[in-house]
Protein backbone atom coordinates (compact mmCIF):
# COMPACT_ATOMS: atom_id res chain seq x y z
CA UNK A 1 0.00 0.00 0.00
CA UNK A 2 1.07 3.63 -0.33
CA UNK A 3 2.52 5.59 2.56
CA UNK A 4 2.83 9.32 2.43
CA UNK A 5 5.33 10.10 5.19
CA UNK A 6 7.05 13.48 5.37
CA UNK A 7 10.73 12.99 5.97
CA UNK A 8 13.71 15.29 5.62
CA UNK A 9 15.79 13.18 3.29
CA UNK A 10 18.07 16.14 2.61
CA UNK A 11 19.15 16.29 6.26
CA UNK A 12 19.78 12.54 6.43
CA UNK A 13 21.73 12.60 3.19
CA UNK A 14 23.78 15.61 4.34
CA UNK A 15 24.59 13.84 7.60
CA UNK A 16 25.59 10.66 5.76
CA UNK A 17 27.62 12.45 3.11
CA UNK A 18 29.65 14.11 5.88
CA UNK A 19 30.83 10.71 7.19
CA UNK A 20 30.46 8.40 4.16
CA UNK A 21 34.18 8.20 3.33
CA UNK A 22 35.08 7.59 6.97
CA UNK A 23 32.50 4.84 7.38
CA UNK A 24 33.24 3.14 4.08
CA UNK A 25 36.96 3.14 4.91
CA UNK A 26 36.10 0.94 7.88
CA UNK A 27 34.52 -1.69 5.62
CA UNK A 28 37.34 -3.90 4.30
CA UNK A 29 35.10 -6.35 2.44
CA UNK A 30 34.17 -4.40 -0.67
CA UNK A 31 33.05 -7.40 -2.69
CA UNK A 32 29.96 -8.06 -0.58
CA UNK A 33 26.77 -6.04 -0.20
CA UNK A 34 24.13 -6.26 2.51
CA UNK A 35 21.38 -4.38 0.69
CA UNK A 36 22.04 -5.22 -2.95
CA UNK A 37 23.00 -8.89 -2.95
CA UNK A 38 21.84 -10.80 -4.94
CA UNK A 39 19.07 -8.45 -6.08
CA UNK A 40 18.82 -4.69 -5.97
CA UNK A 41 16.14 -2.94 -3.94
CA UNK A 42 14.89 -1.52 -7.20
CA UNK A 43 13.20 -4.82 -7.97
CA UNK A 44 10.76 -4.38 -5.07
CA UNK A 45 7.18 -3.96 -6.27
CA UNK A 46 5.62 -0.56 -5.58
CA UNK A 47 2.85 -2.14 -3.52
CA UNK A 48 5.46 -3.53 -1.15
CA UNK A 49 7.54 -0.38 -0.74
CA UNK A 50 5.86 0.90 2.38
CA UNK A 51 6.24 -2.41 4.15
CA UNK A 52 9.83 -3.10 3.21
CA UNK A 53 10.84 0.50 3.95
CA UNK A 54 9.44 0.06 7.44
CA UNK A 55 11.33 -3.23 7.80
CA UNK A 56 14.57 -1.59 6.63
CA UNK A 57 14.22 1.37 9.00
CA UNK A 58 13.55 -1.06 11.86
CA UNK A 59 16.61 -3.05 10.81
CA UNK A 60 18.82 0.04 10.92
CA UNK A 61 17.39 1.29 14.22
CA UNK A 62 17.37 -2.05 15.99
CA UNK A 63 20.49 -3.68 14.62
CA UNK A 64 22.84 -1.35 12.75
CA UNK A 65 23.41 2.01 14.43
CA UNK A 66 24.18 0.59 17.87
CA UNK A 67 27.19 -1.27 16.51
CA UNK A 68 28.64 1.75 14.71
CA UNK A 69 30.19 3.64 17.59
CA UNK A 70 33.62 5.01 16.61
CA UNK A 71 36.47 6.82 18.31
CA UNK A 72 35.61 9.92 16.30
CA UNK A 73 33.24 12.33 18.07
CA UNK A 74 32.19 14.05 14.85
CA UNK A 75 31.28 10.72 13.21
CA UNK A 76 29.38 9.62 16.32
CA UNK A 77 27.36 12.86 16.31
CA UNK A 78 26.40 12.42 12.67
CA UNK A 79 25.41 8.79 13.28
CA UNK A 80 23.29 10.01 16.18
CA UNK A 81 21.43 12.52 14.01
CA UNK A 82 20.81 9.86 11.33
CA UNK A 83 19.69 7.33 13.94
CA UNK A 84 17.30 9.81 15.58
CA UNK A 85 15.89 10.75 12.17
CA UNK A 86 15.39 7.05 11.35
CA UNK A 87 13.65 6.54 14.67
CA UNK A 88 11.27 9.44 13.97
CA UNK A 89 10.53 8.22 10.43
CA UNK A 90 10.17 4.58 11.50
CA UNK A 91 7.44 5.64 13.90
CA UNK A 92 5.52 7.41 11.13
CA UNK A 93 5.97 4.43 8.80
CA UNK A 94 4.65 2.14 11.52
CA UNK A 95 1.57 4.28 12.00
CA UNK A 96 1.06 4.36 8.24
CA UNK A 97 1.39 0.60 7.94
CA UNK A 98 -1.28 0.08 10.56
CA UNK A 99 -3.69 2.55 8.98
CA UNK A 100 -3.18 1.29 5.44
CA UNK A 101 -2.66 -2.34 6.43
CA UNK A 102 0.49 -2.49 4.31
CA UNK A 103 1.65 -6.07 4.13
CA UNK A 104 4.82 -7.36 2.56
CA UNK A 105 4.36 -9.60 -0.45
CA UNK A 106 6.24 -12.87 -0.76
CA UNK A 107 8.94 -11.43 -2.99
CA UNK A 108 9.85 -8.54 -0.74
CA UNK A 109 9.66 -10.72 2.37
CA UNK A 110 12.21 -12.91 0.66
CA UNK A 111 14.27 -9.85 -0.23
CA UNK A 112 14.31 -8.67 3.38
CA UNK A 113 15.24 -12.18 4.61
CA UNK A 114 18.17 -12.07 2.17
CA UNK A 115 19.31 -8.74 3.61
CA UNK A 116 19.25 -10.21 7.13
CA UNK A 117 21.14 -13.28 5.90
CA UNK A 118 23.79 -11.06 4.30
CA UNK A 119 24.04 -9.13 7.55
CA UNK A 120 24.29 -12.19 9.76
CA UNK A 121 26.93 -13.69 7.47
CA UNK A 122 29.46 -11.18 8.79
CA UNK A 123 30.68 -10.36 12.26
CA UNK A 124 28.39 -7.80 13.77
CA UNK A 125 30.67 -4.76 13.67
CA UNK A 126 31.68 -5.36 10.05
CA UNK A 127 28.07 -6.01 9.12
CA UNK A 128 26.90 -2.83 10.86
CA UNK A 129 29.61 -0.65 9.31
CA UNK A 130 28.92 -2.12 5.87
CA UNK A 131 25.19 -1.52 6.24
CA UNK A 132 25.79 2.04 7.38
CA UNK A 133 28.17 2.57 4.48
CA UNK A 134 25.42 1.44 2.11
CA UNK A 135 22.92 4.01 3.41
CA UNK A 136 23.05 5.93 0.13
CA UNK A 137 21.80 2.80 -1.66
CA UNK A 138 18.72 2.92 0.58
CA UNK A 139 18.32 6.70 0.25
CA UNK A 140 18.68 6.55 -3.56
CA UNK A 141 16.09 3.78 -3.78
CA UNK A 142 13.69 5.69 -1.53
CA UNK A 143 14.01 8.91 -3.51
CA UNK A 144 13.71 7.16 -6.84
CA UNK A 145 10.72 5.11 -5.83
CA UNK A 146 8.76 7.72 -3.92
CA UNK B 1 36.34 19.67 44.92
CA UNK B 2 33.04 19.16 43.07
CA UNK B 3 31.19 21.02 45.86
CA UNK B 4 33.65 23.82 45.12
CA UNK B 5 32.32 24.04 41.59
CA UNK B 6 28.50 24.35 41.39
CA UNK B 7 26.56 23.11 38.40
CA UNK B 8 25.50 25.78 35.87
CA UNK B 9 22.01 27.21 36.51
CA UNK B 10 19.23 28.80 34.44
CA UNK B 11 19.80 26.37 31.57
CA UNK B 12 17.47 27.11 28.68
CA UNK B 13 17.03 26.73 24.95
CA UNK B 14 16.63 29.57 22.48
CA UNK B 15 15.22 28.16 19.25
CA UNK B 16 14.22 30.41 16.40
CA UNK B 17 13.86 29.53 12.72
CA UNK B 18 15.38 26.08 13.18
CA UNK B 19 18.52 27.41 14.89
CA UNK B 20 18.86 26.07 18.40
CA UNK B 21 21.06 27.46 21.18
CA UNK B 22 21.60 26.25 24.73
CA UNK B 23 22.32 29.03 27.23
CA UNK B 24 23.07 29.09 30.96
CA UNK B 25 24.20 31.45 33.68
CA UNK B 26 27.96 31.72 34.21
CA UNK B 27 29.53 29.98 37.19
CA UNK B 28 31.46 32.75 38.93
CA UNK B 29 34.71 31.82 40.74
CA UNK B 30 36.61 35.00 41.60
CA UNK B 31 39.98 35.17 39.91
CA UNK B 32 39.41 31.99 37.92
CA UNK B 33 38.45 31.21 34.32
CA UNK B 34 35.64 28.72 34.31
CA UNK B 35 35.04 26.64 31.20
CA UNK B 36 32.13 24.45 30.21
CA UNK B 37 31.25 21.30 28.29
CA UNK B 38 27.93 20.40 26.75
CA UNK B 39 26.39 17.04 25.87
CA UNK B 40 23.18 15.94 24.15
CA UNK B 41 21.09 12.76 24.14
CA UNK B 42 18.47 11.95 21.53
CA UNK B 43 15.58 9.57 21.81
CA UNK B 44 17.65 6.97 19.98
CA UNK B 45 20.36 7.13 22.64
CA UNK B 46 17.78 6.75 25.40
CA UNK B 47 16.03 3.78 23.85
CA UNK B 48 18.82 1.97 21.98
CA UNK B 49 22.21 3.12 23.28
CA UNK B 50 22.04 2.73 27.04
CA UNK B 51 21.00 6.36 27.60
CA UNK B 52 24.41 7.49 26.39
CA UNK B 53 25.33 11.15 25.94
CA UNK B 54 27.36 12.70 23.15
CA UNK B 55 29.72 15.63 23.68
CA UNK B 56 29.55 18.67 21.44
CA UNK B 57 33.19 19.34 20.75
CA UNK B 58 32.66 22.93 19.60
CA UNK B 59 31.34 23.76 23.07
CA UNK B 60 33.87 21.76 25.05
CA UNK B 61 36.40 23.65 27.21
CA UNK B 62 34.75 26.87 26.09
CA UNK B 63 34.28 29.90 28.32
CA UNK B 64 31.12 30.91 26.44
CA UNK B 65 27.78 30.38 28.17
CA UNK B 66 25.99 29.57 24.92
CA UNK B 67 26.26 26.55 22.63
CA UNK B 68 24.96 26.15 19.07
CA UNK B 69 23.11 22.82 18.89
CA UNK B 70 21.73 23.23 15.39
CA UNK B 71 23.95 20.68 13.67
CA UNK B 72 23.27 18.02 16.28
CA UNK B 73 19.54 18.54 16.78
CA UNK B 74 18.67 17.42 13.26
CA UNK B 75 15.79 15.06 13.94
CA UNK B 76 12.28 15.75 15.13
CA UNK B 77 12.56 13.74 18.35
CA UNK B 78 12.84 14.82 22.01
CA UNK B 79 16.40 15.61 23.09
CA UNK B 80 17.92 16.04 26.56
CA UNK B 81 20.76 18.51 27.08
CA UNK B 82 23.24 19.07 29.87
CA UNK B 83 26.21 21.33 30.69
CA UNK B 84 28.83 21.32 33.39
CA UNK B 85 31.55 23.70 34.58
CA UNK B 86 35.23 22.88 34.44
CA UNK B 87 38.09 24.51 36.35
CA UNK B 88 41.45 22.86 35.96
CA UNK B 89 40.95 19.22 36.90
CA UNK B 90 37.73 19.95 38.76
CA UNK B 91 34.34 19.54 37.16
CA UNK B 92 30.93 20.43 38.50
CA UNK B 93 27.91 18.16 38.58
CA UNK B 94 25.90 18.22 35.35
CA UNK B 95 23.23 20.84 35.03
CA UNK B 96 20.47 19.34 32.88
CA UNK B 97 17.84 21.24 30.88
CA UNK B 98 14.47 20.71 32.50
CA UNK B 99 12.40 18.42 30.33
CA UNK B 100 13.10 17.73 26.68
CA UNK B 101 13.63 19.83 23.60
CA UNK B 102 12.08 18.90 20.26
CA UNK B 103 12.83 21.11 17.27
CA UNK B 104 9.18 21.01 16.22
CA UNK B 105 8.70 23.74 18.86
CA UNK B 106 11.10 26.18 17.24
CA UNK B 107 9.56 29.63 16.79
CA UNK B 108 9.16 30.72 13.18
CA UNK B 109 9.26 34.37 12.22
CA UNK B 110 7.65 35.76 9.08
CA UNK B 111 10.00 36.15 6.12
CA UNK B 112 11.61 39.47 5.24
CA UNK B 113 10.83 40.40 1.67
CA UNK B 114 11.31 43.20 -0.81
CA UNK B 115 8.81 43.74 -3.61
CA UNK B 116 9.93 45.48 -6.79
CA UNK B 117 8.01 46.74 -9.82
CA UNK B 118 10.49 46.45 -12.65
CA UNK B 119 8.55 48.04 -15.50
CA UNK B 120 5.59 45.68 -15.89
CA UNK B 121 7.26 42.87 -13.93
CA UNK B 122 6.32 42.10 -10.33
CA UNK B 123 9.42 40.78 -8.57
CA UNK B 124 10.02 39.63 -4.98
CA UNK B 125 13.26 39.16 -3.12
CA UNK B 126 13.26 36.95 0.02
CA UNK B 127 15.88 36.96 2.76
CA UNK B 128 17.49 33.56 3.18
CA UNK B 129 16.35 31.73 6.33
CA UNK B 130 18.36 28.55 5.91
CA UNK B 131 18.25 25.25 4.00
CA UNK B 132 15.20 23.94 5.84
CA UNK B 133 12.97 26.77 4.58
CA UNK B 134 10.66 27.29 1.64
CA UNK B 135 8.22 30.19 1.13
CA UNK B 136 4.57 30.49 0.20
CA UNK B 137 4.21 33.82 -1.61
CA UNK B 138 0.71 35.24 -2.18
CA UNK B 139 0.15 38.08 -4.68
CA UNK B 140 -2.85 39.82 -6.17
CA UNK B 141 -3.94 42.90 -8.05
CA UNK B 142 -5.22 45.49 -5.61
CA UNK B 143 -9.01 45.47 -5.65
CA UNK B 144 -9.10 41.85 -6.76
CA UNK B 145 -8.49 40.30 -3.36
CA UNK B 146 -10.61 37.33 -4.32
CA UNK B 147 -8.17 36.34 -7.07
CA UNK B 148 -5.06 35.74 -5.02
CA UNK B 149 -2.32 33.73 -6.70
CA UNK B 150 0.32 31.64 -4.89
CA UNK B 151 3.88 30.67 -5.68
CA UNK B 152 6.05 28.25 -3.66
CA UNK B 153 9.67 29.38 -3.56
CA UNK B 154 12.23 26.74 -2.52
CA UNK B 155 15.45 28.52 -3.45
CA UNK B 156 16.00 32.11 -2.42
CA UNK B 157 19.24 32.55 -4.31
CA UNK B 158 17.75 35.07 -6.72
CA UNK B 159 14.92 37.48 -7.33
CA UNK B 160 11.64 35.71 -8.11
CA UNK B 161 9.39 36.83 -10.95
CA UNK B 162 5.79 36.67 -9.79
CA UNK B 163 3.70 38.22 -12.52
CA UNK B 164 3.45 40.57 -15.45
CA UNK B 165 1.43 43.56 -14.29
CA UNK B 166 -1.13 45.68 -16.09
CA UNK B 167 0.14 49.17 -16.78
CA UNK B 168 -0.40 51.54 -13.85
CA UNK B 169 -2.09 48.92 -11.68
CA UNK B 170 -1.12 48.29 -8.07
CA UNK B 171 -0.15 44.82 -6.92
CA UNK B 172 0.27 43.47 -3.40
CA UNK B 173 2.39 40.65 -1.99
CA UNK B 174 2.77 38.83 1.31
CA UNK B 175 4.58 35.61 2.25
CA UNK B 176 5.03 33.00 4.96
CA UNK B 177 7.94 30.67 5.69
CA UNK B 178 7.36 26.90 5.74
CA UNK B 179 9.58 24.15 7.17
CA UNK B 180 8.81 20.78 5.59
CA UNK B 181 10.89 18.85 8.15
CA UNK B 182 8.58 19.88 10.98
CA UNK B 183 5.53 20.60 8.79
CA UNK B 184 4.95 24.07 10.23
CA UNK B 185 4.64 27.60 8.83
CA UNK B 186 5.34 31.08 10.15
CA UNK B 187 2.72 33.80 10.27
CA UNK B 188 2.45 35.99 7.18
CA UNK B 189 4.68 38.95 6.55
CA UNK B 190 3.11 42.41 6.30
CA UNK B 191 1.57 43.06 2.88
CA UNK B 192 3.68 45.15 0.53
CA UNK B 193 2.23 46.84 -2.57
CA UNK B 194 3.86 48.41 -5.64
CA UNK B 195 2.51 50.15 -8.71
CA UNK B 196 3.36 49.09 -12.22
CA UNK B 197 4.79 51.62 -14.57
CA UNK B 198 2.09 53.45 -16.49
CA UNK B 199 1.90 53.28 -20.31
CA UNK B 200 4.19 55.72 -22.08
CA UNK B 201 2.19 57.74 -24.57
CA UNK B 202 4.13 58.67 -27.64
CA UNK B 203 3.48 61.90 -29.39
CA UNK B 204 3.85 61.30 -33.09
Amino acid sequence: GACRVSMSMAEIRAGFTAIKANIQSRDPIRTLSVLSHPHSLHKVKSSDRCCITHHLFTFYVDRVFKHCKTEDSFVNRKISSIANSFLSIRRKLGQCREQNNCVCGEESTEKFKQILANYEGLNVTSAAMKSLGELDILLDWMEKSH
Amino acid sequence: TDAFLPAPQNISILSTNMKHFLTWSPVIIPGATVRYSVEFQGEYEREYANESWLPISECSLSTATVCNLTEDISASVPYRLRVRALLGAASSPWGTLTGFFNRVTTSLTPPVLKVVADGHHLLVELADMGPAFQFHVLYWKKGQESRVKQKVVREVSSVVHLDTMEAGAEYCVRAQAHVEAINRSSSFSPTLCVRAQGDISLWL
